[in-house]
Protein backbone atom coordinates (compact mmCIF):
# COMPACT_ATOMS: atom_id res chain seq x y z
CA UNK A 1 0.00 0.00 0.00
CA UNK A 2 1.17 3.52 -0.56
CA UNK A 3 3.59 2.89 -3.54
CA UNK A 4 3.51 4.02 -7.03
CA UNK A 5 4.92 1.88 -9.74
CA UNK A 6 6.58 3.38 -13.16
CA UNK A 7 8.37 1.54 -15.67
CA UNK A 8 10.84 3.40 -17.56
CA UNK A 9 12.73 1.90 -20.69
CA UNK A 10 16.12 2.29 -20.69
CA UNK A 11 19.18 1.08 -22.55
CA UNK A 12 21.52 0.76 -20.29
CA UNK A 13 20.46 0.35 -16.43
CA UNK A 14 24.03 1.05 -14.60
CA UNK A 15 23.62 4.36 -16.28
CA UNK A 16 20.05 5.29 -15.52
CA UNK A 17 21.22 3.99 -11.54
CA UNK A 18 23.92 6.65 -11.25
CA UNK A 19 21.40 9.18 -12.90
CA UNK A 20 18.74 8.68 -10.82
CA UNK A 21 20.07 8.02 -7.42
CA UNK A 22 23.22 10.10 -7.93
CA UNK A 23 21.22 12.79 -9.53
CA UNK A 24 17.77 12.86 -8.53
CA UNK A 25 17.41 11.60 -5.24
CA UNK A 26 16.35 8.00 -6.03
CA UNK A 27 17.62 5.00 -3.43
CA UNK A 28 18.47 1.46 -5.17
CA UNK A 29 15.85 -0.75 -3.64
CA UNK A 30 17.21 -3.77 -5.77
CA UNK A 31 19.08 -4.60 -8.94
CA UNK A 32 18.74 -8.59 -9.82
CA UNK A 33 19.58 -8.49 -12.68
CA UNK A 34 21.97 -6.60 -15.90
CA UNK A 35 18.69 -5.79 -16.84
CA UNK A 36 16.23 -4.42 -14.41
CA UNK A 37 16.39 -2.26 -11.67
CA UNK A 38 14.08 -0.60 -8.93
CA UNK A 39 14.68 2.47 -7.36
CA UNK A 40 12.61 4.83 -5.10
CA UNK A 41 12.19 8.28 -4.02
CA UNK A 42 9.54 8.90 -1.36
CA UNK A 43 5.98 7.11 -2.64
CA UNK A 44 7.22 6.58 -6.20
CA UNK A 45 8.64 3.07 -7.37
CA UNK A 46 10.76 3.10 -10.13
CA UNK A 47 11.38 0.34 -12.32
CA UNK A 48 14.26 1.13 -14.78
CA UNK A 49 14.27 -1.89 -17.10
CA UNK A 50 16.42 -3.03 -20.40
CA UNK A 51 14.74 -4.11 -23.58
CA UNK A 52 15.06 -7.84 -22.94
CA UNK A 53 14.60 -11.35 -24.99
CA UNK A 54 11.17 -12.88 -24.91
CA UNK A 55 12.65 -15.71 -23.25
CA UNK A 56 14.18 -13.92 -20.35
CA UNK A 57 13.31 -14.51 -16.99
CA UNK A 58 12.32 -10.96 -16.57
CA UNK A 59 8.88 -9.61 -18.17
CA UNK A 60 8.07 -6.07 -17.82
CA UNK A 61 10.33 -5.37 -20.87
CA UNK A 62 10.02 -7.87 -23.57
CA UNK A 63 8.91 -7.73 -26.79
CA UNK A 64 5.53 -7.55 -27.71
CA UNK A 65 4.11 -10.58 -29.22
CA UNK A 66 4.35 -9.12 -32.89
CA UNK A 67 7.78 -8.40 -32.36
CA UNK A 68 8.31 -5.07 -31.29
CA UNK A 69 10.66 -4.07 -29.21
CA UNK A 70 10.11 -1.20 -26.21
CA UNK A 71 12.29 1.35 -26.14
CA UNK A 72 13.00 4.58 -24.56
CA UNK A 73 11.53 7.74 -25.00
CA UNK A 74 8.60 9.07 -25.50
CA UNK A 75 6.75 12.16 -23.84
CA UNK A 76 4.71 10.65 -21.03
CA UNK A 77 6.67 11.09 -17.25
CA UNK A 78 6.88 11.47 -13.81
CA UNK A 79 7.00 14.38 -11.89
CA UNK A 80 9.44 15.20 -9.04
CA UNK A 81 8.53 18.02 -6.82
CA UNK A 82 11.35 20.28 -5.13
CA UNK A 83 11.49 22.83 -3.58
CA UNK A 84 14.13 25.02 -5.40
CA UNK A 85 14.16 24.76 -8.99
CA UNK A 86 16.77 26.71 -9.94
CA UNK A 87 19.46 24.88 -7.21
CA UNK A 88 18.37 21.78 -8.89
CA UNK A 89 18.76 22.55 -13.00
CA UNK A 90 22.16 24.39 -11.91
CA UNK A 91 23.64 21.08 -10.13
CA UNK A 92 22.03 18.96 -13.11
CA UNK A 93 23.53 21.31 -15.78
CA UNK A 94 27.12 20.97 -13.92
CA UNK A 95 26.89 17.24 -13.71
CA UNK A 96 26.03 16.96 -17.20
CA UNK A 97 22.43 16.58 -17.69
CA UNK A 98 20.61 17.63 -20.52
CA UNK A 99 17.10 19.49 -20.96
CA UNK A 100 14.48 19.26 -23.79
CA UNK A 101 13.67 22.73 -22.79
CA UNK A 102 13.87 26.08 -20.29
CA UNK A 103 12.20 26.69 -17.08
CA UNK A 104 8.14 27.02 -18.05
CA UNK A 105 6.43 29.35 -15.62
CA UNK A 106 2.63 28.47 -15.22
CA UNK A 107 0.36 29.89 -12.52
CA UNK A 108 0.72 26.23 -11.17
CA UNK A 109 4.31 26.50 -10.66
CA UNK A 110 7.57 26.48 -12.50
CA UNK A 111 8.79 23.69 -14.61
CA UNK A 112 11.42 21.97 -16.84
CA UNK A 113 12.03 18.95 -18.54
CA UNK A 114 15.21 17.03 -17.88
CA UNK A 115 16.50 13.38 -19.96
CA UNK A 116 17.76 10.68 -18.18
CA UNK A 117 21.07 8.96 -20.04
CA UNK A 118 18.31 6.95 -22.19
CA UNK A 119 16.31 10.14 -23.35
CA UNK A 120 13.49 9.41 -21.11
CA UNK A 121 12.03 12.54 -19.57
CA UNK A 122 11.53 13.83 -16.26
CA UNK A 123 9.43 16.85 -15.14
CA UNK A 124 10.97 18.47 -12.39
CA UNK A 125 8.43 20.83 -10.54
CA UNK A 126 8.33 23.93 -8.02
CA UNK A 127 4.94 24.24 -6.99
CA UNK A 128 3.81 28.01 -6.88
CA UNK A 129 4.37 29.63 -3.60
CA UNK A 130 7.73 27.45 -2.69
CA UNK A 131 9.59 30.13 -3.18
CA UNK A 132 10.76 33.13 -1.26
CA UNK B 1 3.57 42.65 -29.60
CA UNK B 2 2.61 39.16 -28.06
CA UNK B 3 5.16 37.68 -25.73
CA UNK B 4 6.68 34.88 -27.80
CA UNK B 5 7.01 32.63 -24.47
CA UNK B 6 3.30 32.81 -23.92
CA UNK B 7 3.10 29.93 -26.44
CA UNK B 8 5.13 27.86 -23.70
CA UNK B 9 2.97 28.61 -20.85
CA UNK B 10 1.14 26.10 -18.96
CA UNK B 11 -2.97 26.29 -18.62
CA UNK B 12 -3.68 28.13 -15.34
CA UNK B 13 -4.25 25.64 -13.11
CA UNK B 14 -4.30 24.93 -9.46
CA UNK B 15 -1.89 22.19 -8.21
CA UNK B 16 -3.05 20.99 -5.15
CA UNK B 17 -5.86 18.85 -4.32
CA UNK B 18 -8.83 20.84 -2.57
CA UNK B 19 -8.96 20.21 0.97
CA UNK B 20 -12.07 18.41 0.92
CA UNK B 21 -10.66 16.26 -1.79
CA UNK B 22 -7.94 15.79 0.00
CA UNK B 23 -9.84 14.87 3.40
CA UNK B 24 -12.27 12.62 0.96
CA UNK B 25 -8.66 10.70 0.09
CA UNK B 26 -7.43 10.36 3.39
CA UNK B 27 -10.58 8.59 4.04
CA UNK B 28 -10.43 6.17 1.60
CA UNK B 29 -6.94 5.67 2.40
CA UNK B 30 -7.40 4.72 6.10
CA UNK B 31 -10.80 3.40 6.02
CA UNK B 32 -14.04 5.31 7.49
CA UNK B 33 -12.50 7.18 10.34
CA UNK B 34 -13.44 10.22 11.24
CA UNK B 35 -12.52 13.37 10.18
CA UNK B 36 -10.37 16.23 12.27
CA UNK B 37 -8.34 19.40 11.46
CA UNK B 38 -5.62 17.78 11.45
CA UNK B 39 -5.98 15.84 8.19
CA UNK B 40 -2.41 15.41 6.67
CA UNK B 41 -2.16 14.89 3.08
CA UNK B 42 -0.35 11.28 2.18
CA UNK B 43 2.42 11.70 -0.19
CA UNK B 44 1.16 11.34 -3.90
CA UNK B 45 3.38 10.41 -6.74
CA UNK B 46 2.72 12.75 -10.09
CA UNK B 47 2.74 11.05 -13.59
CA UNK B 48 1.62 13.36 -16.56
CA UNK B 49 0.39 11.39 -19.76
CA UNK B 50 -0.22 13.37 -22.98
CA UNK B 51 -3.67 12.50 -25.23
CA UNK B 52 -5.23 13.53 -28.32
CA UNK B 53 -8.96 13.87 -26.73
CA UNK B 54 -8.93 15.03 -23.44
CA UNK B 55 -12.60 14.13 -22.79
CA UNK B 56 -12.10 10.71 -23.88
CA UNK B 57 -9.40 10.06 -21.84
CA UNK B 58 -10.75 11.39 -18.55
CA UNK B 59 -13.65 8.67 -19.11
CA UNK B 60 -11.74 5.80 -19.59
CA UNK B 61 -9.38 6.16 -16.83
CA UNK B 62 -12.75 7.13 -14.36
CA UNK B 63 -14.71 4.29 -15.86
CA UNK B 64 -12.21 1.75 -16.99
CA UNK B 65 -9.52 2.16 -14.04
CA UNK B 66 -11.07 3.67 -11.16
CA UNK B 67 -9.51 6.96 -11.18
CA UNK B 68 -11.19 10.09 -9.53
CA UNK B 69 -11.91 13.09 -11.54
CA UNK B 70 -10.34 15.70 -9.46
CA UNK B 71 -10.35 18.71 -11.77
CA UNK B 72 -10.74 19.32 -15.29
CA UNK B 73 -10.42 23.35 -15.43
CA UNK B 74 -9.93 23.98 -19.03
CA UNK B 75 -10.08 21.76 -22.59
CA UNK B 76 -6.34 21.12 -22.48
CA UNK B 77 -5.94 19.57 -19.02
CA UNK B 78 -7.01 17.80 -16.27
CA UNK B 79 -6.34 15.83 -13.09
CA UNK B 80 -7.25 12.52 -11.88
CA UNK B 81 -6.28 10.10 -8.52
CA UNK B 82 -6.31 6.96 -7.94
CA UNK B 83 -5.00 6.18 -4.55
CA UNK B 84 -1.37 8.10 -4.29
CA UNK B 85 -1.18 8.47 -7.95
CA UNK B 86 -1.98 11.21 -9.35
CA UNK B 87 -2.55 11.27 -13.07
CA UNK B 88 -1.79 14.76 -14.87
CA UNK B 89 -3.76 14.49 -18.69
CA UNK B 90 -2.55 16.83 -20.80
CA UNK B 91 -3.29 17.69 -24.60
CA UNK B 92 0.18 18.43 -26.40
CA UNK B 93 -0.71 22.38 -27.36
CA UNK B 94 0.18 23.64 -24.59
CA UNK B 95 4.08 21.79 -24.01
CA UNK B 96 5.43 22.85 -27.46
CA UNK B 97 9.31 22.96 -26.82
CA UNK B 98 11.46 25.95 -27.56
CA UNK B 99 12.74 24.21 -30.46
CA UNK B 100 9.18 23.36 -32.12
CA UNK B 101 8.78 19.97 -30.70
CA UNK B 102 5.46 19.14 -29.92
CA UNK B 103 4.92 16.77 -27.03
CA UNK B 104 2.97 13.17 -28.54
CA UNK B 105 0.92 10.46 -26.98
CA UNK B 106 2.62 6.22 -26.56
CA UNK B 107 5.91 5.59 -26.06
CA UNK B 108 7.00 2.49 -23.56
CA UNK B 109 7.53 4.42 -20.63
CA UNK B 110 4.36 3.86 -18.57
CA UNK B 111 2.94 4.07 -15.12
CA UNK B 112 2.08 0.03 -13.29
CA UNK B 113 -1.36 -0.52 -11.71
CA UNK B 114 -1.58 -3.12 -9.44
CA UNK B 115 -5.28 -5.18 -8.93
CA UNK B 116 -5.99 -8.32 -7.09
CA UNK B 117 -7.02 -10.57 -9.54
CA UNK B 118 -5.57 -9.54 -13.43
CA UNK B 119 -6.61 -13.11 -15.34
CA UNK B 120 -10.48 -11.46 -13.72
CA UNK B 121 -9.45 -7.88 -14.55
CA UNK B 122 -8.29 -8.34 -18.23
CA UNK B 123 -11.25 -10.61 -18.84
CA UNK B 124 -13.72 -7.69 -17.67
CA UNK B 125 -11.76 -5.00 -19.61
CA UNK B 126 -11.65 -6.95 -22.57
CA UNK B 127 -15.50 -7.31 -22.74
CA UNK B 128 -15.65 -3.75 -22.49
CA UNK B 129 -13.92 -3.10 -25.19
CA UNK B 130 -10.18 -1.97 -23.91
CA UNK B 131 -7.50 -3.12 -26.14
CA UNK B 132 -4.12 -5.02 -24.85
CA UNK B 133 -0.96 -4.51 -26.35
CA UNK B 134 0.20 -7.82 -25.10
CA UNK B 135 -1.13 -11.11 -23.61
CA UNK B 136 -0.54 -11.96 -20.02
CA UNK B 137 3.36 -12.54 -19.08
CA UNK B 138 4.22 -14.06 -16.20
CA UNK B 139 7.98 -13.57 -14.54
CA UNK B 140 9.44 -12.98 -11.06
CA UNK B 141 7.28 -11.92 -9.03
CA UNK B 142 4.33 -10.52 -10.86
CA UNK B 143 2.07 -11.44 -13.57
CA UNK B 144 1.47 -8.63 -15.83
CA UNK B 145 -0.14 -6.70 -19.12
CA UNK B 146 0.20 -4.27 -21.01
CA UNK B 147 -3.54 -2.07 -22.39
CA UNK B 148 -4.12 1.26 -24.18
CA UNK B 149 -5.38 4.04 -23.23
CA UNK B 150 -7.68 5.80 -26.28
CA UNK B 151 -4.95 7.80 -26.86
CA UNK B 152 -2.36 4.98 -27.52
CA UNK B 153 -0.72 5.05 -23.85
CA UNK B 154 0.26 2.14 -22.62
CA UNK B 155 -0.93 1.23 -19.22
CA UNK B 156 0.79 -1.79 -17.15
CA UNK B 157 -1.32 -3.86 -14.79
CA UNK B 158 0.23 -6.20 -12.32
CA UNK B 159 -0.86 -8.72 -9.98
CA UNK B 160 2.43 -10.06 -7.18
CA UNK B 161 3.13 -13.38 -7.32
CA UNK B 162 5.64 -15.30 -4.93
CA UNK B 163 8.80 -13.42 -4.68
CA UNK B 164 7.01 -9.89 -5.03
CA UNK B 165 9.07 -7.66 -3.27
CA UNK B 166 7.51 -5.06 -0.91
CA UNK B 167 10.07 -2.98 0.85
CA UNK B 168 10.17 -3.59 4.79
Amino acid sequence: MGTVSVRYIVDDVDAAIGFYCGQLGFEEEMHPDPAFAMVRRDDLRLLLAAPIGADHRGGGSRPMPDGTIQQPGGWNRFRIELDDLDGAVGRLRQAGARFRNDVVTGVGGRQILVEDPAGNPVELFEPAGKRS
Amino acid sequence: MPDPLDRLRLPVVAVEPRPEFAAALRRRLEGDVASDDSVVVRPTATVRYFVDDLDLAVAFYRDELDFDVEMQPSPAFAMLYRGELRLLLSTPAGHVLPDGAVPEPGGWNRMSLRVADLARTVEDLRRRGVRFRNEIVSSVGVHQILLQDPAGNLVELFEPTDGYHERT
